[in-house]
């Protein structure tokens, strides 16, 4: 296998569908945050702290810049991810390639997005406090390892028994709803009280989960489509015949 | 006569070198934009860095965005 082309593939289409990711959330989640901080900026007022509203506003302005360099940033290490499981995973699943790839973003988003979203679900500003960052990126660190790791077992116990796909496919999505029901009940909750209303919060948690699921399905189908056209498993030699 | 014939070779090797780096790449990217907490320009500003938290801030947005934890 080629791995500049490889490289290539894995890190362009994150970088591509990070950027859209970044450009979206502009739209969709901005409202939402905006909202959370202004609420944020008020407690401050409140608590007597003076803010300068042009400083505060070119402040946002670098912040959603940042939104979407951030989202490149994020795309290449998801897209790294998807470039290591489909070099691996790209022979177990039939079809073509961009069905490949959309396949295993989809597992992808289902165990280190989904799963850990359902336990932590994403919260805006003004919830959390700083107090408690590292605890809850413990927390949350955790899950997702276990939420990987477990289907990364699976993965290769699916791969070395000899059964019909269909029944090994039951089995093992039985043992993984199994340990994340276990991982569910035994690792702590976040406990960071929620004080704003209730509307902005659940809004917010809808969108996130929108944008970041589009974000995989972008992912897997310029993925599959770069591939196609690099196609690093190919390797061209010429024979005199 | 002889001629020349390109043929396509499908190959299984794994690159073990590029995913060793997509791995590295996977990890600092993730850290960057979800975890760090000044760790990273502490190297160059100190202690400063962890009131700072310049990383934190310029990809706060997306880190609400994406999940992860923040503040």
């Amino acid at each position: 296998m080629d791995s500049l082309s490889f490289l290539i593939v894995s890190l362009i289409s994150g970088a591509i569908a990070g950027t859209v990711l970044g450009l979206v959330n502009l739209v969709i989640v901005e409202p939402y945050l905006d909202r959370a901080i202004g609420i944020e900026v008020q407690h401050s007022i409140t608590a007597g702290e003076e803010i300068n509203p042009v400083e505060h506003a070119n402040y946002r302005f670098w912040q959603k810049g940042g939104e979407v360099v951030a989202g490149t940033i994020l795309g290449m290490a998801f897209g790294s991810l998807l470039g290591i499981v489909f070099v691996f995973g790209r022979r177990i699943i039939p079809g073509s390639n961009v069905k490949k790839a959309l396949v295993l973003s989809g597992i992808i988003w289902l165990v280190i997005f989904m799963i850990p979203a359902i336990k932590y679900p994403a919260n805006p500003p003004t919830v959390g406090d700083p107090d408690t960052i590292n605890y809850r990126q413990s927390l949350f660190i955790s899950f997702i390892l276990i939420s990987g790791f477990t289907a990364l077992g699976l993965s290769i116990i699916y791969n070395k028994i000899n059964l019909k796909p269909l029944f090994k496919l039951l089995a093992v999505s039985f043992i993984y709803a199994g340990i994340m029901v276990g991982a569910f009940i035994a690792i702590p909750p976040n406990t960071d009280e929620i004080t704003v209303p209730m509307d902005l919060v659940n809004g917010f948690r809808i969108m996130s989960m929108l944008t970041m699921t589009v974000f995989w399905i972008i992912l897997g189908i310029t993925f599959g489509l770069i591939w196609d056209k690099l196609k690093p498993h190919e390797t061209a030699q010429f024979k005199t015949v | 006569m002889s001629f020349r014939k390109q043929i396509q070779i499908s190959e299984t090797k794994i690159p073990k070198a590029a995913i060793g780096l997509l791995i590295f790449i996977l990890a600092f990217s993730l850290f960057i934009v979800g975890y760090d907490q000044g760790q990273l320009f502490s190297l160059i500003q100190g202690e400063q860095a962890y009131n700072d938290l310049w990383i934190h801030e310029f990809s706060h947005d997306m880190r609400h965005a994406a999940g992860f934890p923040c503040h």
